[in-house]
């Protein structure tokens, strides 16, 4: 059921949404086709961002692929987070490291998701930014891919969706962007500042494919 | 059956310009393979991509005129609103202009509207005296006003070129004067697009040929008065020739209509190469592959369309 509301939504109805009224383009969206598992990162400017990239994805997968998005942002309770969970497939997690043991780790809740063979898109900025300007990369991404080695990183470059709905405005416009979508990166080693160099690189290049 | 395939049963008059079109198209297309098949290369395959294109649009642009107005005016609004998004992907409104651009886009399917039922002055009036009140207002309301002179201009500008200039060819079909028999309008937007596309080939092949003075050096240094010359020669010859489709019998209208096709064609062109100059970009978008963007294949029609109403409405019904 979930499956088919998530296939209703992203695949039909905003697929045709973004193309036609919105104007977004997918460039090499074969390779979305040829991985069965993957971790997306991309760069975040706009609320359209997940939107987009959900329909980019194969219909047949589109029910593995989990947004990963903040709790304190989007969980609270309310039907923004009914929608989030059940129309967008998103994954909240706490964006604080946990203090007490108690609490849960934003780590393992991706590292779960991973293990039971779905895919996740990261935003390694973190949060939406200034167009054109990219923050550093927080280390999760790093860390993820030290996790699970096995598991291709696509880099994703979104031009142009901060236009149709820029970060503070509640409304979204026709105005054409582009979503790049790259090869899968190989990384060189398993250090942390070498990953998030080369996933950033990855991300940048995926603009010349 | 006559419904769905109108070409099936459409004037005679207007048959020739189908032959004549698809003639083109196919001649083209034999050349284009012997060509490849003599010599390949890159000038060759991309001749070939901006030929297939021609067919897709002239399919389409054929469909959408001959199959009567409604499907005229829902192709050109169509058309305008592809033209008016890419040419605000490109303009650099700031966040508090988002309501104005809104009104914009919800301006299109009413001015359309008012072609389709061929009221011809609320289309007249609509965008020039209406909405060039309202839009400046709305962006007034928003209350920033750093820039917003900017805005006004360029928003505006932009509206007018994309789409009150095109709505224009819908009006060709629909108002009543203009339609006093069934093919009267669709003969006439037949040869205003026929016109302003041969008059773009005309002045490329001129200019290739024999161009030797650039006519404006600083924003559009690929035009020479040769090809502009050659342009305004070459598609009043062919216009006289195409005369059929249009109401008039006297030879001067109609050389004074293919002169001015050509004549606000080339200003259309200069217009919209002067405005992506300006940007600093090459073509306006990648939609019509060998093309560029919409509004790179319709740049000449967005401004000869309009004044080329207004000489048919002046000479047929003042």
């Amino acid at each position: 059921m979930k499956r088919l509301i998530l296939i209703l939504t992203h695949s039909v109805i905003w697929r045709s949404f973004l193309r036609f009224i919105i104007g977004v383009k997918y460039v090499n969206r074969s390779v979305l086709k040829r991985e069965k598992q993957y971790i997306l990162i991309a760069n975040h400017n706009s609320h359209l961002d997940s939107m987009a990239i959900m329909s980019a994805v194969p219909m047949k997968s589109i029910h593995k692929v989990h947004p990963i998005a903040a709790q304190d942002f989007f969980g609270d309770g309310s039907t923004v987070e009914f929608l989030m969970k059940h129309f967008v497939n998103a994954v909240l997690i706490p964006r604080k490291r946990p203090k007490n043991s108690n609490d849960p780790d934003p780590l393992q809740i991706m590292s779960d998701v991973l293990d039971i063979g779905h895919s996740i898109i990261i935003y390694p900025e973190g949060t939406r930014g200034e167009p054109g300007v990219m923050q550093e990369f927080k280390k999760g991404i790093a860390m993820m891919v030290q996790r699970h080695p096995d598991i291709p990183v696509i880099p994703i470059f979104l031009d142009g969706l901060h236009r149709s709905m820029p970060k503070g405005v509640n409304l979204f416009l026709p105005s054409n962007s582009k979503l790049f979508i790259g090869e899968p990166i190989n990384f060189s080693s398993n250090e942390t500042e070498l990953i998030l160099e080369e996933s950033l690189q990855g991300i940048l290049e995926a603009k010349t494919h | 059956m006559n419904k769905m395939f109108p070409f099936l049963d459409i004037e005679a008059h207007l048959q020739k310009v189908v032959v004549v079109i698809f003639g083109i198209l196919l001649f083209s297309s034999l050349l284009f393979y012997v060509w490849k098949r003599i010599k390949p290369g890159k000038l060759i395959d991309e001749m070939i991509l901006r030929l297939r294109s021609w067919w897709v649009i002239c399919i389409l642009f054929l469909y959408a005129t001959l199959s009567g107005p409604f499907a005229t005016c829902v192709g050109l609004g169509l058309l305008s609103f592809l033209a008016l998004r890419e040419i605000y992907t490109h303009l650099k409104m700031r966040n508090t202009d988002r309501v104005a651009l809104l009104v914009c886009y919800l301006c299109i399917p009413v001015q359309y509207y008012f072609a389709y039922k061929g009221w011809y002055n609320l289309f007249m009036s609509f965008i020039p005296v209406f909405m060039f009140i309202i839009i400046p207002f709305m962006m007034v309301i928003s209350g920033y006003e750093k820039h917003m002179g900017r805005s006004m201009g360029m928003m505006t500008s932009a509206f007018v070129l994309s789409v009150f200039g095109v709505s224009h060819m819908a009006m060709l079909v629909c108002h009543p004067g203009l339609n006093l028999d069934p093919a009267m309008g669709k003969g006439l937007l037949l040869f205003l697009i026929f016109l302003t596309q041969i008059n773009d080939v005309m002045q490329f092949t001129f200019g290739k040929l024999l161009g030797r003075n650039k006519i404006l050096p600083v924003v559009s240094p690929n035009k020479t008065w040769e090809g502009f010359l050659g342009g305004l020669l070459g598609t009043s010859v062919i216009g006289y020739f195409m005369g059929f489709l249009t109401p008039f019998e006297d030879t001067w209208q109609i050389v004074l209509l293919s002169f001015s096709v050509a004549l606000f064609g080339f200003i259309g062109d200069a217009i919209v190469s002067a405005i992506k100059r300006d940007f600093g970009i090459k073509d306006m978008g990648d939609s019509i592959p060998g093309h560029g963007g919409y509004l790179d294949r319709i740049d000449s029609l967005t401004a000869s369309s309009a004044p080329f109403f207004h000489i048919v409405f002046i000479l047929l019904l003042a």
